[in-house]
């Protein structure tokens, strides 16, 4: 995943300027910055629903509106993302590997890892927070399969966990990159992300801010994002 | 693809409240006229419900913001557009085929009626007026994608904004209007000077245009502001 030179400027506001970094194959980044720092727009750029100003967003050199098979390549969380209330959590997931042409079986495997069998067959209008972010992953897992690295795109996937749903986000994460995926997770909360980020990337403004292997860093992340945002 | 907005379709209830609700409008309808083709015009009528349905295809799916990962499935937004197109249409032709069929039976049950040339006009056109209505429906959608803003403009045309402009360019030019042409393709005794022909025709062409300005902004625009 390349980022470079991105802009996006909303009317005056200029949400992401001129920004470039890359995230290393087979790593988890962190990918942090102050509420209103321009993570979500970069990766909403990165995943092609917002339009760049300028630069560019690319996963293994292209677009992602230019990849064969989007789904299998790339999962990702967005907190945008919704469902309707009235469909079943099962039957969100089974339209989204129809479309994706992902097979069916793999509906029931998600739901098995992320937990949610019990609810499959309940409306998503009585799920709580964390159900539903468990849903959400359960669709960036669905492309999963026939041991190809993919990329996941993870943007606050914490909201609404409690802290026993935090730990298993964490194991999922670490098991994830030892499999050779590449998890990019966009975090405001530091703590969360320094017990599993083997890179860092930290934005404000828009604007890069640091970008360096986890190992290299001098200080602890917190004081480090101090530094970086101040 | 096409099976996915199929099932997008059916695993919610609103699309089922509608068509139980166009079949109520049906059902008081033909019970209130005083003869069979005026009581199954209302089939036609009820083409609004088809007409909220393909609104809420893709309104709807910003309204909850299942289009994040409609689009991230399907990153050409013309494609999704076009087969919400292609089943919201097929959904408006099974609207128009059911409330027919529920015509028909109430008014078997409440008198004596022969398919007269004038009755099998009426309940094809009306099938045509609910078919072509949802695919203006998601061109409606598409291109206004606050949902209650959508219904409110589409009814608030309907049931005045129509009659507005049609007192500003004349009668003669208001038959070409949506809902008057609507009123013409579904055989309602209103007296307007178009053919059932010429009423189908100038519906598709809205829907056509609609597709395609809604084609256009839909990839334009940023998937969420």
């Amino acid at each position: 995943m390349r980022i470079h030179a991105l802009s996006k400027h909303f009317k005056q506001v200029r949400a992401v300027d001129n920004l470039t970094f890359d995230v290393p194959p087979g790593t988890v980044t962190g990918f942090l910055g102050p509420n209103g720092s321009g993570k979500t727009t970069t990766l909403r750029m990165l995943l092609g629903l917002v339009r760049p100003t300028a630069g560019s967003a690319l996963i293994g050199g292209r677009a992602y509106a230019d990849l064969p098979d989007p789904r299998r390549t790339v999962g990702a969380v967005l907190e945008t993302a919704g469902f309707h209330p009235g469909r079943r959590g099962r039957d969100h997931l089974r339209i989204v590997a129809q479309a994706a042409r992902i097979p069916q079986r793999r509906v029931d495997e998600v739901l098995g890892e992320v937990g949610l069998d019990d609810a499959a067959d309940r409306r998503v209008g009585g799920y709580s927070l964390g159900m539903r972010q468990r849903l959400a992953l359960a669709g960036a897992l669905l492309g999963e399969g026939g041991g190809r690295p993919r990329l996941l795109v993870l943007d606050e996937p914490s909201n609404g966990l409690d802290p026993g749903g935090m730990a298993w986000l964490r194991d999922l994460i670490t098991a994830k990159a030892a499999a050779g995926h590449t998890v990019v997770i966009s975090s405001h909360v530091l703590a969360e992300v320094s017990r599993i980020a083997d890179h860092i990337v930290i934005v404000r403004d828009g604007r890069l801010r640091y970008a360096g292997p986890a190992a290299a860093m001098t200080k602890t992340l917190e004081e480090t994002f101090a530094d970086a945002t101040s | 693809m096409l099976r996915a907005e199929l099932m997008k379709l059916t695993t919610t209830r609103a699309p089922w409240l509608l068509l139980a609700a166009a079949q109520l409008v049906v059902i008081v309808g033909v019970s209130g006229a005083d003869d069979a083709v005026k009581g199954v015009a209302h089939v036609g009528l009820a083409s609004m419900f088809p007409l909220m349905l393909g609104i809420m295809a893709v309104a709807g799916e910003y309204r909850h913001q299942t289009v994040t990962d409609t689009y991230l499935t399907t990153p050409h937004r013309g494609r999704v557009i076009a087969a919400k197109l292609v089943v919201h249409t097929g959904a408006g032709l099974g609207f128009g085929l059911v409330g027919a069929a529920v015509a028909l039976g109430t008014t078997a049950a409440l008198q004596r009626f022969e398919l007269t040339a004038e009755l099998t006009r009426t309940v094809v056109g009306a099938v045509c007026w609910n078919t072509v209505f949802a695919a203006i429906g998601v061109g409606v959608g598409a291109m206004i994608r606050n949902q209650v803003a959508a219904i409110a403009a589409a009814l608030a045309w309907l049931a005045l904004v129509e009659g507005v402009v049609a007192e500003l360019v004349g009668r003669d030019a208001a038959r070409w209007l949506p809902f008057t042409a609507g009123t013409a393709l579904g055989n309602l005794p209103l007296d307007v000077d178009l053919s059932q022909a010429a009423a189908a025709s100038v519906l598709t062409s809205y829907a056509i245009a609609l597709t395609v300005l809604a084609v256009a902004t839909t990839v334009r625009r940023d998937a969420l502001p």
